[in-house]
């Protein structure tokens, strides 16, 4: 099958059944919901740029399986060629939206799983990694978009699963049958879930024998009985449900999503489970799949940053603040930082290796690191913007406002002729144009995208504790002794 | 000539490649025929097109008779041009 286009996408959601809850009833043409669309349009762009021959070297690649031509994001990376090609893509991809494009999850996960799997099967004797690879062919051959789904909700936090005074804060089995499993549990923060054909359930941490019922990884399609999504709730989401909303949005077109998935009491059939109570590579799957996504943030929020920077430099042009130095070495300090995230995701690529399932992993101490600095880096750039843009971005009319024929005040000008005039800035700039752009900073860095560019750079692939931790047990700290020994003279 | 294009992915170029393949395609309309490069066809030319310095597109995977032309800034077109005209590849 062609790879599809973004219209096709969105045409192929509209034939799941897919629950999803918003505002506490159920939503039943959720693809053309105001809330929801834009995060779909945003997906649809990774399918939108695979068509066109100017970004088909970043967006497509040649899949290993079957030697077709696939999406990146189903494709198992076969070199560091590979690896860094997928930061540049979705370096293209944040630039192209300004937003959370919701499909890197999956693709991080069916390679971690792909080589887990593998693993797995060498000791156990189980078949999971020919499933799994089954299930991949299927998924690139219908470029289907898959839910790469790990956090569960972890109620107390000082305990492990099975110590859990409630089991189902954690996603686990529940019944084995002869053909399948049932699972009951659910995964929190899902990243594009409704925008999404199938879902790839893996366990959230490290586990011990006595969690090996929670030790589980799955396949399912988003539509099957059991399972149901309520829709996350963003900073200023119902500015979308505006009548003609527009320039108030900021980024009218484009936008995430995240959704809490609950699987309630959910069957899946034998071929698409892929860890089955094996414990000890529970640890191993989360390592791997939080690498790749460490990784995958060296390239969206660089893409992003890049839309971000353009933002306040137009906004210092529209405002006539250009030609300060501190404007202009603010611009230089937001591009210093957006680079050197892009370092980061450059060289964990560069650095990767080959695991034995034959897939190409990330240096994981690199991937670690890019992803503490995302920790920071994107609050420092949105602050500077914030900086550049002034406190107008937070305190201006509405677009109806500015659009306003109500007469008002004692010279008969209109609200609107009264905004337009007071809000003019740089000779040559429309007011209209000062408005958008300032109001597109509002949106990235207090707005319903600042889910995506700010907390998400906090907390997504995990918190900047999880880093570090990393950081300690990768970083080699005796080796760097004994180099330290061997300059000063230390024989001991 | 067949000339078989191949774009760079454009994750963050330093100018207008659709625009720089048009401006070459205007000068070199009596000398090539363009086409955006498959994997299977073959080519006279392979002109790459890339968006920066780094030039990372693939394009191992092409049959090419002759020549392969890289080019990675506006400043390149000229030359790119005259190379079609002549067919000397100095990149």
């Amino acid at each position: 099958m062609a790879l599809m286009t973004g219209a096709q996408y969105i045409e192929s959601l509209k034939k799941l059944d897919t629950k999803v809850y918003l505002f506490g009833e159920e939503v039943k043409d959720w693809v053309d919901h105001p809330m929801i669309k834009p995060s779909i349009d945003c997906l649809a762009m990774t399918y939108e740029l695979a068509q066109d021959p100017q970004y088909a070297d970043l967006m497509t690649a040649k899949s290993n399986l079957t030697g077709k031509t696939v999406n990146r994001f189903s494709h198992l990376h076969q070199g560091t060629d590979d690896l860094i090609k997928k930061v540049k893509m979705q370096r293209l991809l944040g630039q192209k939206t300004a937003s959370c494009f919701q499909r890197c999850v999956g693709m991080d996960a069916f390679n971690a799983v792909f080589s887990t799997t593998y693993e797995t099967d060498k000791k156990y004797g189980t078949n999971y990694h020919e499933r799994f690879t089954k299930f991949v062919e299927y998924i690139q051959e219908n470029d289907l978009v898959v839910d790469g789904a790990m956090t569960d909700p972890k109620g107390d936090r000082g305990l492990a699963p099975s110590q859990q005074t409630d089991p189902d804060m954690f996603l686990r089995i529940v019944e084995k049958r002869a053909d399948g499993i049932v699972v009951r549990g659910a995964k929190c923060h899902q990243t594009g879930s409704i925008n999404s054909h199938e879902h790839l359930i893996m366990p959230t941490i490290a586990m011990t024998e006595a969690d090996k019922s929670f030790a589980v990884s799955f396949a399912i399609q988003s539509d099957v009985p059991g399972i149901f999504m309520v829709y996350g709730r963003q900073s200023c989401d119902t500015r979308k449900m505006e009548e003609n909303a527009d320039i108030d949005l900021g980024n009218k077109k484009f936008g995430g999503q995240e959704a809490l998935v609950v699987f309630d009491d959910v069957f899946i059939p034998n071929e698409r489970v892929f860890l089955c109570e094996e414990y000890d590579f529970a640890g191993m799957m989360v390592e791997r799949f939080a690498g790749y996504h460490r990784q995958s943030y060296g390239g969206c929020k660089v893409g992003v940053g890049d839309v971000i920077i353009g933002a306040a430099a137009l906004a210092a042009d529209y405002n006539g603040a250009h030609k300060a130095s501190h404007i202009k070495d603010k611009l230089i300090e937001m591009t210093h930082l957006n680079e050197t995230l892009y370092c980061c995701g450059i060289a964990c690529s560069a650095e990767g290796y080959k695991t034995q399932a034959g897939n190409y992993q990330i240096d994981l101490l690199l991937a670690n690191v890019c992803k503490q600095n995302v920790t920071r880096f994107p609050y420092e750039i949105v602050r500077l913007a914030e900086d550049i843009a002034g406190g107008l971005m937070v305190t201006m009319p509405s677009q109806k406002d500015f659009e306003s024929d109500l007469k008002v005040g004692q010279s008969g000008k209109t609200i609107g002729e009264w905004c337009n005039k007071f809000y003019a800035a740089a000779p040559g700039v429309s007011t209209e144009n000062r408005m958008r752009i300032l109001r597109f900073l509002e949106n990235i860095c207090l707005g319903s995208s600042a889910v995506g560019y700010r907390t998400e750079s906090m907390h997504g692939a995990g918190s900047p504790q999880a880093q570090r931790i990393m950081i300690a047990r990768q970083g080699n700290i005796n080796q760097k002794k004994e180099l330290a020994k061997a300059i000063a003279g230390i024989k001991e | 000539m067949l000339v078989g294009v191949k774009f760079c992915g454009g994750c963050n170029p330093r100018y207008d490649r659709g625009k720089a393949l048009e401006a070459i395609k205007k000068q070199s309309l009596e000398e090539a025929e363009f086409v955006i490069a498959e994997e299977g066809g073959e080519y006279d030319t392979l002109l790459v097109i890339g968006g920066c310095t780094n030039c990372c597109a693939s394009y191992c995977q092409y049959k090419v008779r002759n020549d392969t032309i890289r080019m990675w800034d506006e400043s390149h077109i000229d030359n790119t041009v005259q190379i079609l005209k002549n067919g000397r590849n100095d990149t």
